[in-house]
């Protein structure tokens, strides 16, 4: 039976940035429609069962009741989903649980409904199945944000074994970040700031940041990534990431202005930037401080400290707009008709 | 507002030891009348706040003695962060003429104007109304004062909170709602009683922000609190924060909790507490040496001792007192 797995974060969207930036508000009612709409995409090429992590009330309740309602009335064949049995903890244990029981039920694929944050948890537990992430807000890099729908359809090619290789699934490149014995991982940013906690764990105070890495740099995007975009753009196929130090403008070699986050433009100095090549270990400059991972504090540290960030190979991830083009190319859904009652 | 202290910086030290100071006053404070209350000395009901401790005192570290409060039944942290005396507070909980409100109020009356707090409230979704009121007051005057009105997730559920939700963000007022959500109205959950699964985001349907935030983490709530208040000061307009927090004991002293898990407190206090938190990560960050807090344990509990030891003493309120405090002469 083709399986494919869901793990819709309930609590992202929700953090300080709704106060200091104009960050948006992602409704949980929508992630369970988003859900819905993933289903119809994934029953519409074949797959049969969906796992899901469990999501809580007002995700889980805008979803089943959807199923309750259109389901019915439209007379659709959606794969059947069943929500995983676990003891919920409302923190990052919970998308790491979920990420090992997807594997142990041989899910295709896993979608990922949150931010850069819960993209990160997940990919460092599940191995190498293909991710599909979807974001659920305007403030990630790593996730994009497209209707879910088409993504269930190529998710689901991708899980049935339609689809397979390069470019349509692709190697995403990783970061691993020691500090002492702590070993983490990053997927967009690693960046130094000067606040002594975790706290609130938000990054946007550009005047506390110092080194930055970047596993790709893209001027479009929010955050890390764009300013190191606007200093020497990687893609996320290129065989590099990016070091760059940060520091007050008006000290700097260089000064770019960039959205630090949604509704926040913002002046940050750059002095120095240099590449970083695969299976590359770089030292960060010893500080007081937390570190950010893809753009929450996430451990703190103390001047003391080694720490070390290695560009490695990481997760999986399905290509939506890869996949698409290389059904349209092979008319792999010309000449079918959706089967609302098989399936397929 | 940043987090950013060093070791040089001997303010930032000082300001670390007192609001750890705080945080075990209100620890002690509530343990103490734990077991007090079992001895049946004390009149009427208790309802104690340990567990909670980093809510109150990070949300009061950003409040001014002219800023105000509006409290719950759950009351006597944010009083003792709100700046109220802990001896004038214990010898009110025992109904003596020496208590803060003079033994007419007990635990669930507690008030001192002169610090701003405007009372713990027996009415569960109380304190929202009243902050309006200070954020209308302060507007019309022309002052930066903030009202901060603490609600339980129960309370999240009553009118008055809706209510005040509406208006304060119709009026634009210099208002922080701090719904202090510790998984249980009273003895029923909120999974089961609360519609969605964050309060917070309620204050989108009515134009404000609201933020979740890790009510066991000090820092976290200093942030975000500090935000919050430095918005509403400076004319930005209300907003609402969840802290997810869990309580120590019961709902009321008494209470037997047989709707809690087994062991369910004991693993939240082993991997929580955010004195234990707080005290990790001051320490780690060699901001705080443990000796200073482990001063700071010794000298609380000795207050806590003269604050008994002196409540327990204290004359009993007589007959003639009722005729004071109240709107009219007799």
């Amino acid at each position: 039976m083709v399986s494919v797995g869901v793990i819709a974060n309930p609590a992202s969207g929700r953090d300080i940035r709704r106060l200091v930036t104009g960050a948006s508000v992602f409704d949980n009612a929508e992630k369970g429609s988003m859900v819905f709409r993933l289903l119809t995409g994934l029953g519409a090429v074949g797959v049969e069962k969906v796992w899901m992590m469990p999501a809580g009330e007002g995700l889980s309740g805008s979803l089943t009741r959807r199923l309750r309602g259109d389901t019915a009335r439209r007379g659709m064949h959606l794969p059947a989903l069943e929500f995983l049995d676990m003891r919920m903890h409302g923190d990052a244990r919970d998308s790491t649980h979920a990420a090992g029981e997807l594997i142990d039920r041989g899910v295709g694929a896993i979608v990922v409904l949150g931010g850069d944050g819960t993209n990160r948890v997940v990919s460092r537990a599940c191995g190498d199945i293909p991710l599909c992430a979807l974001s659920t807000g305007t403030n990630n890099a790593f996730p994009h944000l497209r209707e879910a729908t088409v993504a269930g359809i190529a998710t689901g090619l991708v899980a049935t074994g339609r689809v397979v290789g390069a470019p349509m699934i692709r190697r995403h490149k990783r970061f691993d970040v020691r500090v002492g014995d702590h070993a983490d991982t990053a997927l967009v940013d690693v960046v130094a700031s000067a606040d002594r906690f975790v706290g609130a764990r938000a990054l946007w105070r550009v005047e506390d940041l110092g080194d930055a890495f970047v596993t790709f740099a893209n001027p479009a995007a929010v955050g890390m990534t764009a300013v190191a975009g606007h200093v020497h753009p990687v893609g996320r196929d290129d065989d590099h990431g990016l070091y760059l130090r940060l520091g007050p403008p008006s000290a700097a070699e260089t000064v770019v202005t960039v959205a630090i986050a949604p509704g926040m433009v913002t002046s940050v100095g750059v002095s120095g930037v240099r590449r970083i090549a695969f299976g590359e270990t770089v030292p960060m400059a010893s500080a007081d401080g937390c570190l950010a991972l893809d753009g929450e504090r996430e451990i703190e540290r103390r001047d003391t400290d080694d720490v070390t960030v290695t560009l490695v190979p990481g997760p999986l991830t399905i290509e939506v707009d890869a996949v698409m083009s290389h059904v349209a190319a092979n008319r792999m859904l010309r000449g079918t008709t959706v089967n609302h009652e098989g399936g397929k | 507002m940043a987090t950013q202290f060093t070791p040089s910086d001997e303010a930032g030290k000082d300001q670390l030891v007192e609001w750890y100071r705080t945080m075990r006053t209100i620890r002690e404070f509530e343990e103490r009348l734990h077991t007090e209350f079992a001895t049946g000395d004390i009149p009427g009901f208790v309802h104690l706040y340990a567990g909670e401790e980093a809510v109150a005192t990070g949300v009061m570290a950003h409040l001014d003695a002219d800023d105000y409060i509006a409290s719950t039944h759950r009351g006597h942290g944010h009083a003792i962060a709100k700046g109220c005396d802990v001896k004038g507070m214990m010898a009110e909980i025992y109904g003596k003429r020496a208590g803060i409100c003079h033994g007419k109020g007990g635990s669930m009356h507690i008030a001192d104007l002169d610090v701003g707090m405007l009372g713990a409230n027996g009415i569960v979704g109380g304190g929202p109304p009243l902050v309006c009121g200070v954020g209308l007051s302060a507007t019309v005057r022309g002052t930066r004062q903030v009202g901060v009105s603490f609600t339980g997730d129960g309370g999240s559920n009553q009118g008055t909170t809706l209510e005040s939700l509406n208006l304060a963000a119709a009026m634009h007022l210099p208002v922080v709602f701090v719904i202090e959500n510790n998984g249980y109205a009273e003895a029923t959950s909120t999974n089961f009683s609360t519609s969605g699964i964050d309060i917070a985001k309620r204050a989108d349907g009515f134009g404000m922000p609201g933020v979740v935030v890790d009510g066991h983490d000090f820092f976290a709530v200093y942030e975000v609190a500090g935000e919050a208040i430095a918005r509403a000061r400076d004319g930005g307009g209300p907003s609402l924060l969840e802290m997810k927090v869990n309580r120590y004991f019961g709902h009321f002293e008494g209470d037997q909790q047989t709707y809690r898990a087994p062991n369910e407190v004991e693993e939240i206090r082993s991997t929580k507490d955010c004195l234990m938190l707080y005290r990790r990560g001051v320490t780690a960050a060699g901001l705080v040496a443990d000796g200073d807090l482990d001063a700071v344990d010794t000298e609380v509990r000795a207050l806590i001792d003269e604050a008994v030891t002196e409540a327990k003493a204290a004359p009993e309120p007589q007959p003639d007192d009722l005729l004071t405090d109240v709107y009219v002469s007799y």
